[in-house]
């Protein structure tokens, strides 16, 4: 794991409960979150500034600093908590189908209306991991390889299950129906497409790209 | 409310120079080095690096010049991105009506082409794929995947192997071509992240195409 979350932070350095600065440490983290993702949403990842980020939280810049090394920083441990709930939202839907089309078609539909309600801070993040320094990219791509390893999962699942044949190339398809994925998303930003119309279009895009590996 | 200025610039033929007065050559100047600056900085700091207000002082102009000429930075991008265009439509205006072969074949000669015309400017084109990611910008811009000729020209090699025979009728046209641009601009994320020529990028995206089609050939085809 790379991020060691506060509050197991909290508990791991202390045997028998936080100490108060450890809670006042961890309340500030929470706060500059909520002020950050509120920002992010708004102005999206290049119009928020650790600055307005500090006045919203109510704190001096330094105190953000203390928390957080730099903006990117911020950004990804917003993602990386969405993507947490997400990956387990997209990972139960998936297993309540048989079919390897409809786990993955099942699957899509939960990341799309998960950030249907927060399609503003997606924006950013895509955007953000389409950025040219690849360190930014690599930090903020919203959770690009659990994604993928879930849509795997799917595709390993359908072979086993006997509804994909063994010799497929799942990792291409994989990768595949993720960019799919993704694209829709662009489409979305721009004609305001709501959840259920990219989830359709992504289940023809999955039936597309596994009608080949399919056994029967 | 003034027209946008592309449109302007579309709209009206391009007078000999002699018959410019002052301020429209001057103007056109302007939008000139504004553009070049843009194209230099979109290329070294990407789609979010460059700012409007960098863009003008590399341009020598004020912000307030590169508002009268541009709505955003994502149209003078779009407009950067189409002034190089103008020499991949030709190219394709006359490869294109002498494409034989198979659909799968047709598609591949397409995509070689765009990607022998793009090799040269990946950093450009991965700044033209965030921007279809920003939501500020106005429906002048064009960021990638909104080019129709583009699209259209996907969309014909389809229909046209509905026709052939060698495209199943039921296929989702549109979906289809969704997913080859979803490929294409993968393969750039890959370029910028790996480094290749393209060559290589051609087959990364030949190993798309192909599954692709295997889910657009006709059963039993």
């Amino acid at each position: 794991m790379m991020h060691v979350s506060p509050t197991d932070a909290v508990r791991t350095a202390q045997g028998k409960g936080p100490t108060r600065r450890a809670l006042a440490k961890q309340e500030t983290r929470a706060k500059v979150l909520d002020a950050a993702r509120r920002l992010f949403s708004e102005h999206g990842y290049e119009g928020a500034t650790i600055r307005d980020i500090a006045t919203a939280a109510g704190m001096s810049t330094g105190a953000v600093f203390a928390n957080f090394a730099d903006k990117a920083d911020l950004f990804q441990e917003i993602m990386s908590t969405d993507m947490g709930e997400l990956s387990g939202l997209m990972a139960s839907a998936a297993a309540e189908e048989d079919g390897v089309e409809d786990a993955l078609g099942a699957m899509l539909a939960a990341g799309y209306s998960f950030y249907q309600a927060q399609l503003p801070l997606v924006r950013a993040a895509f955007s953000a991991s389409f950025a040219l320094h690849s360190s930014t990219t690599r930090r903020t791509a919203p959770g690009t390889a659990t994604i993928c390893d879930l849509i795997l999962q799917q595709l390993e699942r359908g072979v086993a299950a006997g509804q994909l044949r063994s010799d497929a190339d799942l990792q291409l398809r994989s990768e595949m129906i993720f960019d799919a994925y993704l694209a829709n998303f662009s489409r979305a930003f721009r004609h305001a497409l709501d959840a259920d119309t990219l989830a359709e279009r992504a289940r023809v895009q999955v039936e597309i790209i596994l009608a080949s590996a399919r056994t029967a | 409310m003034n027209e946008p200025a592309e449109l302007e610039r579309e709209n009206s033929p391009p007078a000999p120079l002699g018959r410019l007065t002052g301020r429209q050559t001057q103007k056109a100047a302007t939008r000139g080095r504004v553009l070049e600056a843009a194209r230099e900085l979109f290329v070294t700091q990407g789609y979010h690096g460059a700012t409007i207000r960098e863009i003008a002082r590399h341009a020598g102009v004020s912000v307030g010049t590169v508002f009268t000429s541009f709505a955003s930075k994502g149209d003078i991008l779009s407009e950067v991105m189409e002034s190089r265009l103008e020499a991949l439509y030709r190219e394709l205006d006359q490869v294109v009506p002498y494409l034989r072969g198979s659909t799968v074949d047709r598609l591949r000669s397409l995509y070689a082409i765009f990607f022998a015309f793009e090799m040269q400017h990946v950093r450009l084109f991965m700044t033209h794929i965030a921007a279809a990611y920003d939501w500020t910008l106005p429906v002048t811009a064009k960021p990638y995947g909104r080019n129709q000729r583009v699209l259209q020209m996907i969309n014909d090699c389809l229909v046209n192997g509905i026709r052939d025979g060698d495209v199943d009728p039921n296929c989702d046209i549109w979906a289809t071509t969704d997913l080859l641009t979803a490929a294409y601009a993968w393969c750039f994320r890959w370029a910028a992240s790996n480094g290749t020529d393209a060559a290589g990028l051609t087959e990364q995206m030949d190993s798309r195409i192909l599954l692709i089609a295997k889910g657009f050939t006709p059963r039993g085809g």
